[in-house]
């Protein structure tokens, strides 16, 4: 099949994802009600600990690199709630498939792997990008963060460089629990890998030196690092440049070890009892 | 219903004399049971049980040609037909479609078949009949300009043009077996596998679904279908394979197939009978015809005997019945079906 073909099948999967996503309504209630209201309760939470006390802030700061506690546990969330949709949508999207009865229908055509195996992600893209909006407006409006236009761009350039890293770890899901043959179980461990060790509510230097480490190998500890330091810490593009291209190459590398993993997933399912036994 | 239009053939399509399917010595063995991670992880050798599901068949169908693959549940019909369908590997033997070898080239043998596995399920539910095309019309690699007029036709054979633009979660279940088979004609394929299609549906859906095959195969598509209702394979099939415990049993016409039971009737008795006096009774109705099972079911013994005067029969079944202290409470005498040539070949009822 030539590129031109695999691009219309990758267009039209992704078509028909957004058309079923379009028809709940509650995938954007999740998108707008909990990038506000799920960190909020930690805001609070944080200034019933601290009481805003001067001392207490100084000590964050030195551990966070920043005192704008609001800033980092949105900016924490957001993308904690990113890999979220990443995991349930396509993370899940080859499992929900097998579980309706449509993956051997998808098998059957001669269509691409790679375009079935990213075909989700674009419509799943537009709800993350509902949901960084919606924190972006709440850090600047609800919050009265100064984020300026030099600030914003930086942020896009994380956020662009991390499409890949979250979609490639949503793909590399998909093909793994079509093996597994369970989603559920796999991303409840790593939703809860991501909340203890990526720093999504503190900051990794308060961690244990091991988990610490472990952290570090982590890639959304990366994009949370990343975004925090475009957005509250005025990191410069050149100082953010270096984990803006890792972040993209890791992605780009996770994204080809998806689709080969689909195929070998495949290949095993041909030899074994097939995509119909789940 | 309006014909389906014809589908130009693709550049390079093989030439309509070669057969459609030739397998040849079609095996496919499983292992009952599951390998734990630890047994894995220690590499420990797997002695779980092998079964061959499939065992050794060989089958040529035709252009144009309805083939039926009847069989019990368990069979090996599914295991049969995801093979052809390039979804599972055969643990041995060859399969050909269209000339074309489809465990070297599975890609290319995909592309010259439409398959209807898993019913109804395997359309999207919350997208609209003709949404569901265009998304397989993309896949199926349909030409941009072709597609419009390619689902314009595959809802017409399947006479689904009126509710095109509805939510399929909002069609019965027949209608959406037959998107599922206007999703398999999209691509034009010279062959259609079509995995039990009448399951679920009730008479009027299951008849109009085998018109509707009829249909296709007289625009000479090959269909292989796998059924296990004995009436929809004599009814819709050219030929058909008797398949059990992974074999073909019997092979032909369905008329071939039912004179080889070597009856033209079929008499079907339920006698009360006390258990002890049970053999003898059987051995009785041997010595006057053959018969061709026998069972005990709801306090009764059901037997069934083959024979061609069933008329003079059965006055003298009855006697021998009343001389073995037995009472008939039911006669039946049908015509030969092959659920009767199934029960002559394997001493089993199909639905058991």
């Amino acid at each position: 099949m030539s590129t031109p073909d695999g691009l219309r099948a990758f267009g039209a999967t992704a078509r028909k994802e957004w058309r079923t996503v379009r028809r709940y309504l509650a995938n954007l209630a999740f998108v707008v009600f909990w990038p506000l209201v799920l960190p909020a309760v930690y805001v609070l939470e944080a200034r019933g600990f601290a009481g805003g006390e001067a001392r207490a802030l100084g000590a964050f700061a030195a551990r966070a690199g920043t005192a704008e506690v609001a800033g980092f546990l949105y900016l924490g969330w957001a993308v904690f709630i990113w890999l979220t949709i990443v995991l349930w949508g396509p993370g899940a999207s080859l499992r929900d498939e097998q579980l309706r009865g449509s993956l051997e229908s998808l098998f059957l055509t001669p269509s691409p792997r790679w375009a079935i195996l990213f075909g989700s992600a674009p419509a799943h893209l537009v709800l993350a990008m509902a949901m960084l909006a919606t924190v972006g407006l709440t850090l600047r409006l609800g919050l009265g963060l100064a984020v300026g236009p030099a600030a914003a761009l930086r942020a896009l350039a994380v956020v662009a460089a991390s499409v890949p890293l979250l979609f490639g770890t949503g793909a590399l899901l998909g093909a793994l629990v079509l093996w597994l043959r369970d989603a559920s179980g796999l991303f409840m461990l790593l939703r809860g890998l991501f909340t203890v060790l990526c720093g999504v509510t503190y900051p990794v230097a308060v961690l244990p030196g091991w988990a610490q480490a472990t952290a570090a190998a982590l890639p959304p500890t990366h994009v949370i690092g990343a975004l925090r330091a475009a957005l509250l810490g005025g990191a410069r593009l050149a100082q953010l440049w270096e984990t803006i291209a890792l972040l993209a190459a890791v992605g780009l590398g996770l994204c080809a070890a998806a689709v080969l993993l689909l195929g070998r997933v495949e290949r095993h399912a041909r030899h074994g009892r097939g995509f119909e036994w789940y | 219903m309006r014909p389906l239009a014809v589908v130009p053939v693709r550049p390079g399509a093989p030439p309509a004399a070669l057969p459609a399917i030739e397998a040849r010595g079609l095996t496919r063995v499983f292992r009952r049971g599951r390998r734990t991670l630890a047994q894995r992880l220690r590499r420990q050798p797997d002695t779980r049980e092998r079964f061959a599901a499939v065992d050794g068949i060989d089958l040529r169908v035709e252009h144009g040609e309805i083939f039926g693959v009847l069989g019990p549940n368990g069979a090996g019909k599914t295991t049969t037909v995801r093979m052809l369908a390039t979804l599972l590997e055969p643990s041995g033997g060859t399969i050909h479609l269209c000339g074309v070898d489809a465990l070297a080239r599975p890609r290319q043998a995909r592309a010259l078949l439409g398959a209807v596995l898993g019913g109804e399920r395997s359309v999207y539910w919350k997208l609209t009949g003709h949404q569901n095309l265009e998304y397989y019309a993309a896949l199926y690699q349909v030409p941009r300009d072709a597609t419009r007029g390619r689902i314009t036709d595959v809802l017409a054979a399947v006479g689904l043009s009126d509710r095109a633009d509805d939510y399929v979660e909002r069609y019965s279940t027949g209608m959406r077996q037959r998107l599922a088979l206007a999703r398999a004609l999209l691509a034009g394929p010279p062959l259609l596998l079509l995995d039990e299609p009448t399951v679920g549906l009730d008479p009027q859906a299951s008849a109009d679904l085998r018109e509707r095959v009829r249909n296709l195969s007289a625009t000479g598509k090959a269909v292989l279908l796998t059924t296990h209702d004995m009436d929809e394979a004599d009814r819709l099939c050219d030929r058909v394979a008797i398949i059990d415990h992974g074999r073909i049993v019997a092979l032909g016409s369905p008329a071939a197939l039912k004179r080889a039971v070597r009856a033209t009737q079929v008499v079907e008795l339920e006698v009360e009978v006390a258990e002890p006096d049970e053999p003898g009774l059987v051995a009785a109705f041997a010595q006057l015809t053959t018969v061709a099972g026998s069972r005990r079911a709801g306090g009764a013994l059901q037997v069934v005997l083959h024979g061609d005067a069933t008329r003079q029969l059965v006055p003298v079944v009855v006697e021998a019945a009343w001389r073995n202290q037995a009472v008939v409470r039911r006669v039946d005498v049908i015509p030969v079906t092959l659920e009767d040539v199934f029960l002559t070949l394997t001493g089993r009822e199909l639905r058991e």
